[in-house]
């Protein structure tokens, strides 16, 4: 039998919501032992499914019809103080970002023992005891110190490692992980797979594994259900959906994940454009008084930018690649080095020197939802760079509209604003206004991390075209290695502030020269399997 | 929604509306209200409401209470708009600058408004309009002194963070002149907050203004409602509605501000992301 | 560190409390009007040789950087100088009053803080019922009410028509009353007083509280402290609450400055014996030594409460690092 059996559960959404139903009778078991994924984009219902199994919908989001039954009892009906019992002791829950799962202000220590106490008569002492056997047991070192730290005093990787032994503290039978590497560094996120896959092992434990990456669900799954827009539309064993998949959306899915393995030679004789020479850039925290330690983001950093070349730059969080980027384009200002462009300096111009010469290089960036203002109809956005350099309005506007032809949108569509579109249109939006003054260089900082996996592979599509169309040099910053292999001729990993190496994207890939670029690649999840 | 359907769709929202706009109605037409201005003596002093015709009664001298409170909306208002309008004026401008360029002048601004925040401010305001000479304009200048350093903090704080916003960004990208940038990209981004402020500094302008003319430190040639109570102060054991009907105005009048600024707070409130 | 941290504190408020000497003796110099011409109204004489006199007396006959050269040396000393009104030193006239305003100001402080929370907290339980739409429309009401006329109502109804408390100063005036019964004497005397200082700022906790805990109970870590299965009560307690009053924290200190200034009308109304009616009559009698010295008195309490509420703030935020 079953461990978990959702049937036919509809969730209904508050009024006033873009769509009425988060779920729409949506069927799907847990046997014992198992691990099941529930892979979708976003708005397919994923999440919230899950949180009615655990009985935590949020305020205005109700179960109306339908049942979830937990080894046979309906939990949906079950009261309020028995359910409560049952968290944390029979089914357990892990989230997405670590850093706002935990509580501030409390140790991790207490927050540890504080669940354990909530459903077993022992004191603190010997509930700690438990706790520092817990994190030992999930790879944690110092364990000691670890109890006495606050959330903020940790990594990201080590506080999820907190939240995995606090979910598996009592045992449960049923874990539920929602996209719970999404926020992670691609290392740790292999790291804490593995971890999770070994304590279900262990413990005999089910899992039902919430991700929008069919890498993931490659690495992890036994069983897998598709969801979209509230449905599910496949489900079955993971090797049969991932070689067979029965219906279209499952196909497009697997078809849109980068496979990594495209590989774009570099074009030979191409002119360099931008050349970065041991660039380097200093942060230090605090005021005047502050004793705080420098960090160093960005470490004697250099490379070349060729027209019709994409370089791309990859690299965890903290490798410097972001802050790299704004150097470049001036966004900030380097300490030392210099970024020629066209023979002239502009590292360290004045801005009355650096003004005619942005229209040279233009930057698309990462957040589709704030990099437009939201009280800027999209044609003034598009023409307010021209404009600023004293184009004419007239011929602004009829280039603003090509422009968005270009990029794919309709240019009826100028006098809305930027609320009123998907997050794929609005990037390409984001991309209109760069092209609007005719760059020769594009800087792309992390432009498709944000978006869903199909709309991804639009964009990436679209990027590639404009660069080949415009002759473009590109510089493409990305934490993502499958995304990189898609677009990028040239490679250069990067990690805490220095270049680890660099290469044809080819050459990166299947011959890697230092261990840390072996690391990445090893890391990223379904690698062979797709 | 649009803006004015999430504005009224709160019945205090709507309360303070027409409240402050009555308000606003009947300090325009004080003039007309009757032949008499709010300084003559109609009457024998301290008659309660409704006798020889006195809507609100007589005052301490004999006044006519409701002319006199009549009058007192058009001085609460006219104080409390244009402290305002000034604080906010400058509030804007500082905060502004300091929160887009940060460095020194963001330094200074912050010494500027800890000190304002240490200093006693009621007794500051007080101190100033006594040594003025007390006036129409000492009252505005004292207000708008003590009011602009919390203006100028909100603005400084929405600079800051709309600064390192992407689409900011994007627009030094694109090459555009700072001033552009804070006049065309930030500036209607941070209106909210200011706009909300600004509702919120009418009332409290409105309630210093009344305090200091209850003390005494009010204009002597105008009856403002603060001056009304503080001058009838003698006879509040024996004549209530000499003290209770000007204080319940300047309650009133702040309290439909406050409503409307929460009501704007909600309707303004940046769309949410589902 | 700690230490460390205080001794700048320390240093920074002596810093602002020169400042605050500095602009104050401009303020109060700059402006028309001198003491000796007031002194000379009061005393009846209008006599030309006998102002020269009492502004040789009072050294104003002095250059201004003489003055203030003068003021600040013996500042330094502890000595703020003499009241022109009152012929005593204005240190002992303050430290005659302060212990009665910081009375005031404290329980008034301690009922606004209590009150306000436990509004809050139980409002933000059930937002949109009808327990928190009645909660937040009291609250709005208390935060429009102009203070002076609030508290001569109070006096209106608990002391004229009730006759249940004492309208006017601390204490039964002629009685003297020691030990037990005057604490109670006085107790008596604070309640209407109190009350009155304490419901504009225990609206804006009100507020406070309710808004910060309705943000906290949004956030992801409360649905994870669900998720483990600990009681409702806990949740509301050591999770929601508890990260509530970091901002209220902060608040708290923004509010010491006000508080005074809020004080000053109260006592005004109630006739308490504190510094705030003690500046209004300065004021009136154009007293600039008890003035100034009032001003500096207050800026160095407000920025020891400052100092204090900045670590509390530490202590109960621990990603806060202190910085001067």
């Amino acid at each position: 039998m079953a461990l978990l059996a959702i049937r036919n559960l509809t969730i209904a959404l508050p009024p006033g919501s873009d769509r009425p139903l988060a779920a729409e009778e949506v069927s799907l078991e847990v046997n014992p032992k198992e691990i099941v994924c529930i892979v979708g984009e976003s708005g397919s219902g994923k999440s919230l499914t899950a949180h009615a199994v655990i009985g935590l919908l949020p305020r205005g989001v109700t179960a109306t019809s339908g049942s979830i039954l937990f080894d046979g009892t309906d939990l949906l009906r079950e009261a309020p103080e028995a359910l409560r019992k049952r968290r944390g002791r029979d089914i357990a829950m892990i989230f997405q970002d670590p850093m706002a799962a935990l509580n501030p202000v409390l140790t991790i220590g207490r927050q540890v023992t504080e669940q354990i106490r909530a459903h077993e008569h022992i004191s603190e002492a010997a509930a700690l005891k438990r706790a520092a056997d817990l994190l030992a047991e999930m790879g944690l070192k110092d364990v000691a110190t670890l109890l006495k730290a606050y959330p903020h005093q940790l990594s990201g990787g080590q506080r999820q490692r907190v939240m995995i032994a606090m979910a598996l503290s009592l045992s449960p039978r049923l874990l539920i992980a929602d996209e719970p590497t999404t926020a992670l560094d691609v290392t740790t996120q292999a790291q804490i797979l593995k971890l999770i896959r070994r304590a279900q092992a262990e413990r005999e434990m089910s899992v039902l594994f919430i991700t929008h990456d069919f890498g993931v669900v490659a690495d992890m799954a036994d069983r897998v259900a598709v969801m979209r827009h509230g449905r599910v539309v496949e489900n079955g064993a993971t090797a049969g959906v991932l070689g067979e998949p029965a219906h279209s959306y499952t196909r497009a899915l697997i078809a849109a994940v980068p496979k990594g393995d495209r590989y774009l030679p570099p074009p030979e004789d191409s002119v360099p454009l931008v050349t970065v020479n041991g660039l380097t850039k200093r942060f230090r925290r605090g005021g005047l008084f502050s004793r705080a330690p420098t960090v160093t983001a960005v470490d004697g950093v250099s490379l070349t930018l060729r027209r019709g070349e994409t370089l791309g730059v990859v690299g965890e969080s903290g490798s410097g690649k972001s802050t790299l980027a704004r150097c470049v384009i001036r966004l900030l200002d380097p300490d030392s080095g210099e970024v020629l462009l066209d023979g002239a300096d502009i590292a360290h111009m004045k801005e009355r020197g650096l003004r005619p010469m942005r229209r040279r290089i233009q930057m698309v960036f990462q957040d589709p939802f704030s990099s437009l203002n939201p009280r800027e109809r999209v044609g003034d956005i598009l023409i307010a760079g021209p404009r600023s350099f004293g184009e004419d309005l007239g011929e602004a506007r009829i280039r603003a509209a090509e422009t968005l032809r270009l990029v794919g949108l309709n240019p009826q569509t100028m006098h809305r604003f930027p609320h009123e579109f998907s997050g794929g249109q609005r990037q390409r939006i984001g991309l209109a206004r760069a092209l609007m003054l005719r760059p020769d260089v594009l800087i792309a900082d992390e432009p498709v991390s944000a978006l869903d996996v199909t709309v991804q592979a639009q964009v990436l599509k679209l990027l590639d075209e404009v660069r080949q169309q415009m002759n473009l040099a590109m510089l493409f910053i990305t934490h993502d290695m499958r995304v990189a292999a898609e677009v990028c001729h040239r490679v250069m990993v990067m990690r805490q502030g220095r270049v680890v190496e660099e290469g044809p994207t080819r050459d990166i890939f299947t011959a890697p020269a230092s261990d840390y670029t072996r690391a990445l690649l090893a890391a990223i999840p379904g690698h062979g399997a797709l | 929604m649009s803006f004015a359907a999430r504005f009224f769709s709160r019945p205090a929202t709507l309360f303070g509306f027409v409240v402050f706009a009555f308000i606003v109605v009947i300090a325009l037409v004080a003039p007309l209200l009757s032949a008499h201005g709010p300084m003559a003596i109609v009457g024998m002093p301290l008659l309660p409401p409704g006798s020889s015709g006195l809507l609100a009664g007589s005052d301490v001298i004999g006044r006519d209470m409701a002319i006199g409170l009549a009058y007192g909306a058009r001085i609460s208002l006219l104080i409390g708009v244009t402290s305002t309008f000034c604080a906010v004026g400058i509030g804007v401008l500082l905060g502004a600058v300091a929160g887009y360029y940060g460095g020194l002048v963001d330094d200074l601004l912050m010494q500027i408004t800890e000190f304002f925040q240490i200093i006693p401010s009621f007794m500051l305001a007080m101190v100033l309009v006594a040594f003025l000479q007390p006036s129409l304009s000492s009252t505005v200048i004292g207000i708008t002194l003590i009011t602009w350093p919390q203006v100028a903090r909100v603005v400084r704080g929405q600079f800051l963070s709309l600064r390192s916003r992407e689409f900011v960004e994007a627009a030094r990208v694109l090459g555009m002149s700072d001033a552009r940038i804070i006049f065309t990209q930030v500036l209607p981004n941070a209106l909210p907050p200011i706009v909300v402020i600004s509702s919120m500094i009418v009332g409290n302008a409105i309630l210093l203004e009344s305090a200091l003319s209850f003390l005494g430190l009010g204009d002597p040639d105008l009856l403002s409602w603060g001056t009304m109570i503080g001058s009838s102060r003698v006879a509040m054991w024996v004549a209530w509605w000499t003290t209770v009907l000007p204080g319940l105005c300047i309650m009133v009048t702040v309290l439909a501000l406050n409503f409307i600024g929460d009501g704007l707070n909600d309707a303004l409130s940046p769309r949410r992301r589902n | 560190m700690k230490l460390r941290y205080i001794g700048l504190r320390l240093v920074k408020t002596l810093l602002v409390t020169a400042a605050v000497v500095l602009l104050s003796f401009f303020l109060i110099h700059a402006v028309p009007g001198d003491a000796a011409t007031v002194m000379a109204g009061q005393a009846g004489y209008a006599d030309e040789a006998y102002m020269k006199n009492l502004r040789a007396e009072y050294g104003l006959d002095q250059p201004l950087p003489a003055q203030l050269w003068a003021y600040v040396s013996r500042v330094a000393q502890g000595d703020l100088g003499t009241s022109f009104v009152r012929r005593e030193g204005v240190v002992s006239i303050i430290m005659e009053r302060l212990p009665n305003t910081l009375l005031l100001d404290g329980v008034a402080l301690v009922l606004a803080a209590a009150g306000g929370i436990t509004l809050g907290a139980m409002a933000a339980r059930r937002p949109g019922s009808a327990g928190d739409s009645g909660v937040t429309v009291l609250a709005m009401l208390f935060y429009s009410v102009p203070q002076f006329w609030l508290g001569m109502m109070m006096v209106l109804v608990f002391a004229v028509w009730f006759n249940l408390l004492p309208p006017f100063g601390i204490e039964t005036m002629g009685a003297d009353y020691t030990g037990l019964a005057r604490i109670a004497d006085v107790a008596q005397h604070i309640i209407l007083p109190g009350v009155t200082l304490a419901l504009y700022f225990m609206a804006f906790y009100t507020r406070l509280t309710r808004t910060a805990m309705i943000e906290v109970a949004d956030q992801d870590f409360v649905k994870t402290a669900r998720a483990k299965g600990i009681s409702e009560r806990q949740v509301q307690r050591r999770h929601i609450l508890r990260n509530a009053l970091i901002p209220l924290v902060t608040y708290a200190g923004l509010q010491a400055s006000v508080l005074v200034g809020g004080s000053v009308l109260v006592e005004n109304v109630f006739s308490w014996p504190g510094l705030g009616t003690l500046a209004y009559q300065a004021v009136g009698t154009r007293d600039n030594p008890l003035l100034l010295g009032i001003f500096i008195v207050t800026a160095i309490l407000v920025s020891l409460f400052n100092l204090v509420t900045d670590i509390a703030y530490s202590l109960v935020d621990p990603r806060v690092e202190l910085s001067p």
